[in-house]
């Protein structure tokens, strides 16, 4: 689904070059969910930005579903990003002015859908994510799980391949993440590939595997253990 | 002072933004600046006195349909009629009034006039008028004489000018005779082949028929009166509040008295000025109203940005108030900043009024703006600014400290 | 895609009410003070001969006094009258297709009809030239012929509102008119003629209307007129009509059509060497500069349009300005305001191209609502001139109306500007990048 071959990202400005990811090597398969996880600084949201082809990278390859991204012009990558990726953010990132219904049909506009078949995957998708009754309201009168459940619902409207999802549960409480994470597993159960960034273990531990990143490359570790293993690891391979 | 440097340097991240503000500014600066110069100049122009008692004045014209009309016999047998009339201060037959825009000119001068053409005269208006003159346009005799019948001579196109007396206004009298009293004193440029004539009087003040002569002050009275063809116009001067009144019988006992002519063109001289100056006063209008506009456009534009930049900055002033910063020194940053910005845009603005003021001078003879204006004009815009941001300064006040440990 | 993004503007634009109604109002404004001024800018600088306008001539020769010109501070600013021997000496050498010397006056007119009360009227004392000269069109009959002119014939051309007054709907052909105490037979009535500016006698401002009664030029000789509108000497022509008319005082307006365009240089040699003639006779002491204006460098020499609608039009434009500078700025802020639902918006996958679009959109249904109401107030501000300047008077106040060109670029100047003010806030809308927006929450 996912291969990042040798990526490097660099930031420069008029002094500094950052090496926000060197040498970055990945590959997640149709299906999986992978968490990444990672010391704040570490570069897992620019690995997650550019997975979404929000930002382009200085070296190396990627591909995303078979499709090489490198030289793809704008329209192109808008259109890679609209068919094949659905995004879920911290913030939500919910449109205030528009209701649930209006939020969950913004990819779908630009997907050149009818507006019946639109109807259609909203409806959908928000009941999949248990929200239908509630199509019409406002992002304002829910509350922080609702909200990213809606959003969920507009990642999904697309039938995406692959969901990136930026720290998901960072602004909820426990209750709400747990049952966020909950419909995750679902989503991923009925097969679309999820990779989540996050730094708290919990929701880490759902994930088929985590992916540790440190200053731009990535430790790799396979199988679903807890976190503290994972890095008496890595500190005893040296 | 140390203060602006850091509020100066913040304000210029958003160059587009403030190129903006500074550009509306600095175009207000150099509209404001040129507008009011005109509108003083014209309301000067338009408030100077003519010299008539225009309230109680009046014109009214006849013209003869007869090949062979009796001019003389008219005019004398008008002016009996009319001068019987109760409530007639005066009445004369003239060829032309102050502001009316049409009439006749001359050079007069105190040597004869100089073959080649050369101007050394001084530009004069000249009025026909009588012996009545002086009470019919409302003058003040101020040295000498008015003129008597006998000074009066018919004016045909074989006899030309043989008038042998004038009275002049008291400008045209010193710009002639800088030294002494004018009356006595001969000129030539109003009597034919280079002769001369005597100032026999000299009034206060009578406009030229143009009010944007040069020297608009400087007419002359002549004694005469038409002798030959068909048309004549008549200048009444009323008792106060009979002037309407008047206007009517005059009217009604002129077509009564003789039918082979047409009365016609009865005008007010409070409708000569106000026919005189209507572009004058039309302009200021236009001028001030497009300046308002212009103003609050501008206003409006500084708050609707200021509005937007205390917004994008909420945070910032949150963490600011928690770090210990008063409501006031809140709002006297976001004033500081558009101090700046205003101060900028007077800077442009000094320069674009400038050029616009050239520019007007060269293509419409406009004259030079003084230099008082350009900091006047400043002021009124700075205040303009200030006003204009103390709405949003006031709000980023508001923000509560407790903004800055929010993350959304 | 379009339905949707004017979907998306209508509920931003209404979200913030306030703002929208201040962008809108800015540019209706603007529009409507430039398009105002521009308006009676345009009807000024008219020209009524322009598709004739090469081979229709007016000479300028200087033959002002030897010490001082015309116009102290322009030497190229020369007589635009002629004496009568000048214009006299041109129009007998007969060497252009056409030419008449004019003059206007005034005479009473004693209608046949004793229900319309006698009154004056102005007169143009003109050559029968005149009439296919400026295409002039006729209701009935037509001018009069050179064997007319010659002759001194007592005929009469009518403007049509004259004929209307004295014969109502009758054909008066053949009928005669009483003017200034002598009758005259009625050769032609011209149909509406009433060209802005009255660009062949400029001297009373411009935009007199036009003579209501058009007669032979010798006639005017005749009853020893001079001109109603400008006499000017400078020195003392002596008495009598006779001297008048030897003198150097310059009261006539000299006209001519010439075959083709191509024939200009040639007429422009006859009138130097005319000058250069006289020279030798003592006059023209001035140095040799005739001049030889088409209809259109005429007008403009003689400064027809008003300095103050010049300057209007040139405080409006700055105004205009402004108030797009305003919208901008505005707008502006309005789209960095959302920055980050732009940045959402690409996340799920606009392309730049949608953001614009739909951005553009928002600005271009601000420009439109502006640029209707800025009809409306170009509209109101014309009627405002109107009621300024009076409508009978002022040149401003009689033209400042509305035709359908001037709504057809009004319109669409607001549009154009309006998107115009709409490019820079919607590029920089559509170059935000998602990563950044995002994260920022």
């Amino acid at each position: 689904m996912l291969v990042m071959r040798s990526l490097s990202k660099v930031y420069r400005t008029h002094l500094v070059e950052t090496h926000a990811l060197r040498d970055f090597n990945l590959t997640v398969r149709d299906g999986e969910f992978v968490a990444v996880t990672g010391p704040s600084g570490s570069g897992k949201t620019t690995f997650l930005n550019i997975a979404g082809l929000l930002e382009e990278f200085t070296g190396g390859e990627y591909h995303l579903d078979s499709v090489d991204v490198r030289g793809l012009d704008d329209n192109a990558r808008s259109r890679l990003r609209n068919e094949k990726i659905g995004f879920i953010f911290q913030g939500f990132n919910l449109i205030p002015d528009l209701n649930l219904f209006d939020n969950v049909d913004v990819p779908l506009r630009y997907r050149g859908l009818k507006s019946a078949e639109r109807k259609k995957r909203i409806e959908h998708a928000l009941t999949r994510v248990g929200l239908a009754s509630r199509m019409r309201h406002y992002p304002a009168e829910l509350s922080g799980g609702q909200q990213q459940r809606v959003a969920i619902a507009r990642a999904l409207a697309g039938e995406p391949k692959i969901l990136l999802a930026d720290e998901p549960t960072g602004n909820l409480d426990s209750l709400m993440a747990r049952g966020v994470m909950e419909l995750l597993e679902e989503i991923n159960q009925q097969g679309t590939t999820i990779i989540m960034v996050t730094h708290d273990p919990e929701p880490a531990a759902r994930a088929h595997r985590n992916v540790h990143i440190i200053d731009g490359q990535v430790t790799d570790l396979a199988g679903a253990p807890p976190l503290r293993n994972a890095t008496e690891a890595l500190v005893a391979n040296g | 002072m140390k203060d602006v440097k850091p509020i100066f340097s913040a304000l210029m991240r958003n160059k587009i933004g403030v190129a903006l503000i500074v550009l509306q500014v600095a175009i207000t600066l150099a509209v404001v600046c040129n507008s009011v110069f005109i509108i003083l100049e014209r309301a000067e122009r338009v408030g100077k006195p003519s010299g008539m008692d225009e309230a109680n004045t009046f014109l009214i014209g006849s013209g003869g349909f007869t090949r062979d009309y009796d001019i003389k016999g008219a005019i004398r047998q008008d002016l009996d009629l009319i001068r019987s009339l109760p409530g007639v201060v005066g009445a004369t037959q003239t060829n032309s009034v102050p502001m009316s825009w049409g009439g006749w000119g001359t050079g007069i001068d105190t040597q004869p006039m100089d073959p080649n053409g050369e101007r050394r005269a001084k530009g004069s208006a000249i009025y026909m008028g009588d012996e009545q003159a002086i009470e019919a346009f409302g003058l003040k005799l101020v040295e000498g004489r008015a003129f008597g019948p006998e000074d009066v001579m018919e004016l045909t196109q074989e006899s030309g000018i043989t008038a042998k007396s004038i009275i002049v206004t008291e400008a045209l009298a010193k710009a002639l005779f800088p030294e002494g009293s004018a009356v006595g004193q001969q000129v030539y440029g109003i009597a034919n082949d280079n002769g001369v004539v005597t100032i026999v009087g000299v009034v206060e003040r009578m406009q030229k028929p143009w009010p944007t002569s040069r020297d608009v002050e400087f007419s002359t009275i002549v004694p005469l009166r038409e002798g030959e063809g068909s048309g004549a116009r008549y200048l009444i001067r009323t008792e106060p509040g009979m002037r309407d009144q008047l206007m009517k019988e005059v009217e009604a006992k002129l077509v009564a008295a003789n039918p082979h002519r047409i009365v016609r063109d009865d005008r007010t001289i409070e409708t000569v000025r106000l026919e005189a100056y209507r572009g004058d006063r039309a302009m200021m209008t236009i001028l001030i109203a497009v300046m308002v506009a212009l103003l609050i456009v501008t206003g409006a534009g500084i708050v609707g940005l200021a509005s937007f930049w205390v917004t994008r900055r909420i945070k910032q002033i949150g963490t600011r108030r928690a770090l210990g910063a008063r409501r006031l020194n809140i709002r006297s940053y976001f004033q500081t900043e558009n101090g700046l910005m205003i101060g900028m845009g007077i800077v442009l603005g000094v320069v674009m009024t400038y050029g616009f003021n050239i520019w007007l001078m060269q293509n419409y003879d406009a004259e030079r703006l003084p230099w008082y204006y350009l900091p006047l004009g400043a002021a009124a815009v700075f205040a303009l600014g200030q006003l204009a941001v103390l709405g949003p300064a006031r709000r980023a006040a508001q923000v509560s400290p407790a903004v800055a440990t929010r993350t959304a | 895609m379009l339905g949707y993004y004017f979907w998306l503007a209508a509920r931003s634009l209404r979200r913030n009410a306030i703002l929208t109604a201040l962008m809108i109002a800015a540019i209706a404004l603007g529009i409507g003070a430039s398009m105002t001024s521009l308006t009676v800018l345009r009807a000024m600088s008219g020209n009524p001969l322009a598709h004739k306008d090469d081979v229709v001539r007016r000479p300028q020769v200087d033959n002002w006094a030897p010490a001082r010109g015309w116009n102290q501070n322009d030497p190229n600013d020369l007589p635009n009258l002629f004496t009568y021997q000048d214009a006299k000496a041109f129009y007998d050498a007969q060497k252009a297709k056409y030419q008449a010397i004019m003059f206007p006056n005034v005479l009473s007119v004693e209608p046949a009809n004793r229900e319309v009360k006698p009154y004056m009227a102005t007169v143009l004392f003109t050559h029968g030239d005149m009439f296919p000269m400026f295409d002039i069109p006729f209701l009935h009959g037509g001018g009069w012929s050179k064997a007319q002119d010659d002759g001194n014939a007592r005929v009469a051309v009518l403007s049509r509102a004259t004929s209307e007054k004295l014969f109502g709907a009758e054909d008066p052909i053949g009928r005669t008119v009483r003017l200034g105490g002598e009758d005259f037979a009625v050769v032609g009535v011209m149909n509406y003629w009433d060209p802005r500016p009255h660009f062949y006698e400029v001297s009373s401002g411009g935009f007199q209307t036009a003579e209501e009664i058009y007669l032979p030029f010798n006639l005017g000789i005749e009853r020893e007129l001079n001109s109603s509108a400008n006499n000017n000497c400078w020195q003392d022509p002596g008495q009598g009509y006779e001297a008048w008319l030897a003198s150097d005082c310059v009261w006539l307006a000299y006209w001519l059509e010439l075959e083709s365009a191509s024939d200009a240089d040639e007429y422009k040699a006859f009138i130097d060497a005319y000058v250069t003639e006289q020279k030798k006779l003592g006059r023209f002491p001035r140095p040799l500069n005739n001049q030889f204006h088409t209809v259109s460098s005429w007008l403009e020499g003689q400064r027809v349009v008003s300095r103050d609608v010049r300057t209007q039009a040139w405080m409006s434009a700055a105004f205009l300005i402004v108030c797009l500078i305003n919208t901008i700025g505005l707008l502006l802020a309005k789209f960095m305001a959302r920055a980050s639902e732009i940045g959402l918006r690409r996340a799920v996958g606009a392309s730049k191209r949608q953001i614009f679009a739909q951005y553009l959109t928002e600005a271009g249904v601000v420009g439109v609502a502006g640029a209707l109401i800025g009809l409306v107030v170009t509209a109101g501000g014309l009627a405002g001139l109107r009621l300024l300047y009076g409508e009978d008077g002022g040149a401003t106040g009689l033209l400042a109306r509305l035709d359908t060109t001037m709504v057809i670029v009004t319109a669409l100047v607001a549009i154009a500007a309006s998107i115009a003010a709409g490019l820079y806030p919607t590029w920089r809308a559509c170059g935000i990048t998602p990563a950044t927006q995002l994260k920022s929450n």
